[in-house]
């Protein structure tokens, strides 16, 4: 009896260790493959995390690395004025696509470290007459060929370059906000008060990848130069899951969302392609294509949180909708 | 020998007004200084805690100071104007009123700009304006226009003080005033002996002065309506922008001068210097802007309402929506008031008139708030936001703080220069002697021929 | 009794490994949610080098949405023929999934008899995730692509043959084909055909750009053919139009350098204005200078009185 016991017992202990085994094997192994995996190249901490399946069946969190090169090739507020060579940027949002997914948003905080009140791409909706569908308007900076803002900066912190891009060069500002009074897109916002995240030493600053933020200076969408210059769509292109901004040059009449690449001249002229508020003479370089045709039906759009709908609670289609107790 | 008496008998008028400090003037001078200390502390916290502390944000991102700015420039360009051609007028009554309104004006130009750098946040990089100045931009304008002007309008007013101040120096042992200010006469005096060829160069200095002034504050606050009016924001694209801030603008300082005399008329009493009849006249001219003032008005609305074009019809709908009594109140009152209370005689009083200047102060600046601010609350593509603050302007307690240190500044700063100089110029009371007496004598020979 | 407590030492005791190895099958269950899936490719590229990758990648179970890939897992790559096996290379999966191997174009394949090349990656398993196998079997294909005007219209001339062990060319037959231009971030399709009888000619769009100096690279690329995987030829011709001048600013409201008038304007009104004050205090100066000697010569006369 007793010897059944002891035995029972000591096939236990034996259980008991051979699983301990496996489990400290399988720790130290699971310890060495994530020391493995993040020593190795040098990874410069985004902040991010992404997960991974190591081989032997564990998930793993892994600092994303920062496959960003672009601060191996930074460019300072001084080089930053002149622009990437013979490129003449354009970008084209398809309003027929539009379904007021948010991503481009979120890709566009997430990039340039934004908070979340703080939103270069802003999603409007637009009821151009009582009579007329609403349509979602992702509005970002137009990067005007004839920028009323430029013209009237008193210190030249903001500034057109070669390649249609204009950028602010935040340790040039001194925060007048002419610039915001004069754009009639209402495309630039402001750092209203000190923030943690201006002290982040970790990236030197460029005007082209308007990170860190300083405060009392103007900031505003910047078209991503850091990303065109690694060959990459801007990050509202890049994340809108609709394909819905295009994105390209110019000079070689191709834009692309990611999936499709198209002839620019081809693309405007067979959607009938426009500039908004084109009568100011401000000559933007965001085009749109008209809501014809949409893809999806505006409800869709309004699967978003309640605070995001009470934006839009002044077009008379939602109040519409509200009185019908829809929203 | 005559004039050296009639000097020093001046100069005993005048003493008391620069050797004591009344009580009353202590609590009015005291209670200037609280008000500025408050505005101190809420400085220290704009500083400190960055413009959040303000009501501007996002969409609304020039506030009360910029109106603050435009207001005080309007008052120190109108004053400048009215000095420069009233030196060009000869007539006697003239003289009561020359110093306060060159005062008035200094003083406007320096407390004016002092509220648009409190609208620019980064003050640490000001040198960048002169560093890298961009001369295709409005504010490198203005802020040339405004150095310009205030070192103008300074030099103007201190070759009108030249000759008191050798009054002064000359009779400094009938003052009972500490040594220091006794130095300051004769330094500031620059050997002013009242000669002939002294005279002269005086006047001919003045003169020339006067003219590049009246030019200098029309073109200086033209520049400032342009900061506006070159945009292409509804309701600041105007073309008449210019012309409307100048009218304006007089009607301000005009209000600001009245109301000015009124005081140093009652608390120095000098109702022997200034009479009934400036009130009068100065109230006929504050009609005539008034009137003016409403014509420019109605020829910035009406049109706007009439064709109805959809930006000005939605900010006509802001203004007449959320903005309605202020509206009400700066337009109509600014233009009504005056012409009832200066059409019938019984109303003409010196009190009377002075009440209505300083309503056409407060509705005049209600006018700049309605110019400024609706027009960033109504932008082309809709504002769509939730934050209330990012919607409506409100401002907060700091800026209200700041404003009135503005104006505390300015009343403390024009309290203690008239302490330093007499508040009427006494070299201008010798001349109007002196030329009554020629005319007199003229006349009594005319009369003998 | 006895019975008893050693039913209750037994259930404790189970009770015990249970717990401990659900932790462990809790740490192998995470593995467990994923369906794994091994995608093998193979590209021919420009200079004939054969790139050999493969996307190891999990998927969940219940959310399809969720994938996750699996890093650091050790591809073998071989070229199998019956029963020999060459290992072409062996690669770790990155963090995207991905491994891969670039085979020169010397490598000798081993080919059967009708010319297929067949192509293996294995993943070994482990004791969490099963063993991967996947393969791919190809005709080694040769993509000629050249950009000629023939009768002064700019023709794309693309060939397709395999080369068997004789060295005999035989053209290919009935493959699609895209044609695409090299875009700044990404390429632009101009046209989809088919070779037929190892041909195909497009006729090219007189209308397009290039680069600033009318360099177009022209793609042709066989995507994902059963035959032959995925084949990409290139090549580069100054076929483009671009015709803009590349203006640099001028004097604009908007641009560094300002209207050359408002330089003017601005100097005369400054300068006069200026100078006005210069004037003005020079004469203060000299009023002080008068005022002096006045002095002087009063002082004079009263000593001498």
């Amino acid at each position: 009896m007793e010897n059944k016991k002891t035995e029972k017992r000591s096939t236990n202990r034996r259980n008991f260790l051979k699983l301990g085994l496996m489990s400290s094997v399988t720790a130290v192994a699971g310890a060495s493959l994530i020391s493995n995996l993040t020593s190795d190249e040098e990874l410069q901490a985004s902040g991010e995390k992404i997960r991974l399946l190591t081989p032997d069946g564990k998930v793993v969190e892994v600092d994303a690395s920062n496959i960003n090169n672009y601060p191996e090739a930074h460019i300072t507020p001084a080089e930053s004025r002149k622009g990437i060579a013979d490129r003449k940027f354009v970008m084209v949002i398809d309003l027929a696509k539009c379904n007021n997914a948010r991503k481009c948003v979120e890709g566009c905080q997430k990039g340039h470290k934004l908070d979340h009140g703080e939103e270069f791409m802003k999603i409007q909706l637009i009821q151009d007459n009582p009579d007329a569908e609403p349509y979602w308007f992702p509005k970002n900076c137009m990067h005007c060929d004839e920028p009323p803002c430029v013209t009237v900066c008193p210190t030249g912190a903001t500034f057109k370059r070669d390649d249609n891009i204009v950028l602010v060069d935040t340790e040039r500002c001194i925060g007048c906000k002419f610039c915001i009074t004069s754009c009639p897109y209402s495309a630039r916002q402001f750092n209203w008060e000190h923030k943690a995240k201006f002290d982040d030493k970790s990236q030197p600053y460029s005007p082209e990848t308007s990170v860190p933020g300083a405060e009392g200076t103007v900031i505003k969408c910047d078209f991503c130069p850091d990303m065109l210059r690694q060959g990459k769509l801007p990050h509202c292109a890049q994340s809108c899951p609709m394909g819905v901004i295009y994105f390209g040059d110019k000079n070689e009449d191709i834009v692309t969302n990611g999936e499709e690449t198209v002839r620019f001249s081809q693309l405007i002229k067979d959607r009938a392609g426009y500039r908004h508020l084109e009568h100011l003479g401000t000559k933007p370089n965001v085009y749109y294509l008209p809501p014809v045709n949409k893809q999806f039906p505006l409800e869709r759009g309004f699967d978003i949180d309640e605070e995001i709908i009470e934006r839009y609670k002044d077009v008379p289609y939602v109040k519409e909708l509200k009185k019908q107790g829809k929203i | 020998m005559n004039l050296t008496r009639r000097k020093s008998e001046l100069v005993k008028e005048f003493s008391p007004m620069l050797e004591k400090t009344s009580t009353l003037s202590k609590i009015w001078i005291w209670s200037l200084v609280a008000i500025i200390l408050v505005g101190a502390y809420a400085l220290f916290l704009q500083i400190y805690k960055g413009q959040s502390v303000t009501g501007m944000r996002d969409n609304v991102v020039w506030g009360i100071y910029t109106v603050n700015f435009t207001f005080f420039l309007g008052m120190g360009y109108a004053g400048a104007f009215i000095s420069s051609v009233l030196h060009f007028i000869k007539t006697p009554w003239k003289n009561s009123v020359s110093r306060i309104i060159e005062i008035t004006t200094v003083l406007s130009i320096i407390i004016g700009p002092i509220f648009i750098l409190l609208c620019i946040y980064r003050l640490d990089r000001l040198h960048y304006l002169f560093m890298y100045p961009r001369i295709q931009s409005p504010i490198t304008w203005d802020v040339i226009a405004v150095i310009t002007d205030l070192i103008g309008c300074f030099l103007y007013l201190y070759l009108t003080f030249i000759p008191d101040l050798a009054i002064l120096r000359d009779n400094s042992k009938d003052l009972d005033v500490p040594k220091w200010k006794k130095n300051m006469y004769r330094y500031l005096a620059i050997g002013y002996q009242n000669t002939d060829e002294q005279k002269e160069k005086l006047h001919k200095i003045t003169k020339t002065m006067s003219v590049i002034v009246i030019a200098l504050a029309i073109v200086a606050y033209t520049i400032l309506a342009w900061v506006f009016s070159l945009t292409l924001q509804p309701g600041w694209n105007s073309t008449i922008f210019a012309p409307y801030f100048i009218v304006s603008g007089l009607y301000t300082g005009v209000a600001v001068i009245i109301l000015a005399m009124f005081l140093i008329r009652k608390y120095l009493k000098l109702e022997k210097y200034i009479r009934k009849v400036h009130f009068i006249f100065a109230g006929v001219i504050l009609l005539i802007l008034s009137l003016l003032f409403g014509y420019f008005t109605f020829s910035e609305y009406f049109p706007k309402w009439f064709s109805h074009k959809a930006s000005d019809a939605n900010l006509l709908n802001t203004l007449f929506s959320n903005y309605f009594w202020m509206f009400i109140i700066a337009n109509y009152g600014a233009v009504l008031l005056p012409l009832v209370v200066i059409s019938f005689k019984k109303l003409r009083t010196v009190k009377l008139i002075t009440l209505t200047s300083v309503i056409a102060i407060i509705c005049l600046w209600l006018n700049k708030y309605l110019i400024i601010i609706p027009t960033l609350e109504t932008p082309y593509l809709p504002i769509q936001d939730t934050r209330p603050e990012y919607i409506y302007y409100t401002a907060t307690w700091v800026e209200w703080a700041l404003t009135f240190t503005g104006v505390a500044a300015f009343c403390l700063l024009f309290t203690l220069l008239i302490k330093f100089v007499p508040a009427i110029p006494m070299s201008g009371i010798i001349d109007n002697e002196e030329a009554q007496k020629k005319k007199k004598k003229r006349f009594k020979k005319l009369k003998t021929e | 009794m006895k019975n008893n407590i050693f039913k209750n030492q037994i259930i404790a005791s189970l009770i015990i490994v249970l717990a401990f190895s659900l932790n462990a099958l809790a740490q192998k269950n995470e593995a467990s949610n994923y369906k794994m899936r091994f995608k093998f490719k193979t590209v021919k590229q420009t200079d004939n080098s054969r790139l050999l990758e493969v996307n190891f990648y999990g998927q969940n179970k219940k959310d399809r949405k969720d994938k996750i890939s699996v890093a650091d897992a050790e591809i073998n790559f071989y070229n199998v023929l019956n029963e020999e096996e060459i290992l072409l290379g062996s690669a770790k999966t990155s963090h995207e999934g991905i491994a891969k191997i670039t085979v020169p174009n010397s490598q000798k394949y081993l080919i059967n008899e009708v010319g297929l090349i067949t192509l293996i990656a294995k993943f070994e398993g482990t004791e969490a995730i099963d063993a991967e196998e996947d393969d791919i079997s190809i005709k080694d294909l040769f993509l000629e692509l050249n950009l000629e005007e023939i009768d002064s219209i700019k023709t794309v001339i693309v060939n397709a043959f395999t080369i068997d062990s004789l060295g005999v060319k035989t053209p290919a037959e009935e493959v699609d084909v895209i044609i695409s231009i090299q875009g700044m971030l990404s390429k632009m399709i101009l046209e989809e055909g088919t070779i037929e009888d190892g041909v195909f000619e497009y006729e090219f769009p007189t209308n397009i750009p290039g680069d600033k100096e009318g360099n177009i690279t022209v793609f042709s690329i066989i995507d994902d053919s059963d035959d032959f995987g995925n084949v990409i030829q290139q090549k580069t011709e100054n076929w483009g139009v671009f015709d803009k001048e590349i203006k640099s600013e001028g004097n604009k409201l908007w641009s560094k350098a300002a209207p050359i008038w408002m330089y003017i304007v601005l100097s005369i009104l400054i300068l006069g204005v200026w100078a006005n004050y210069v004037y003005t205090i020079s004469f203060l100066f000299k009023i002080k200078k008068e005022g002096k000697e006045l002095e002087l010569a009063q002082q004079l006369e009263n000593n001498q009185e």
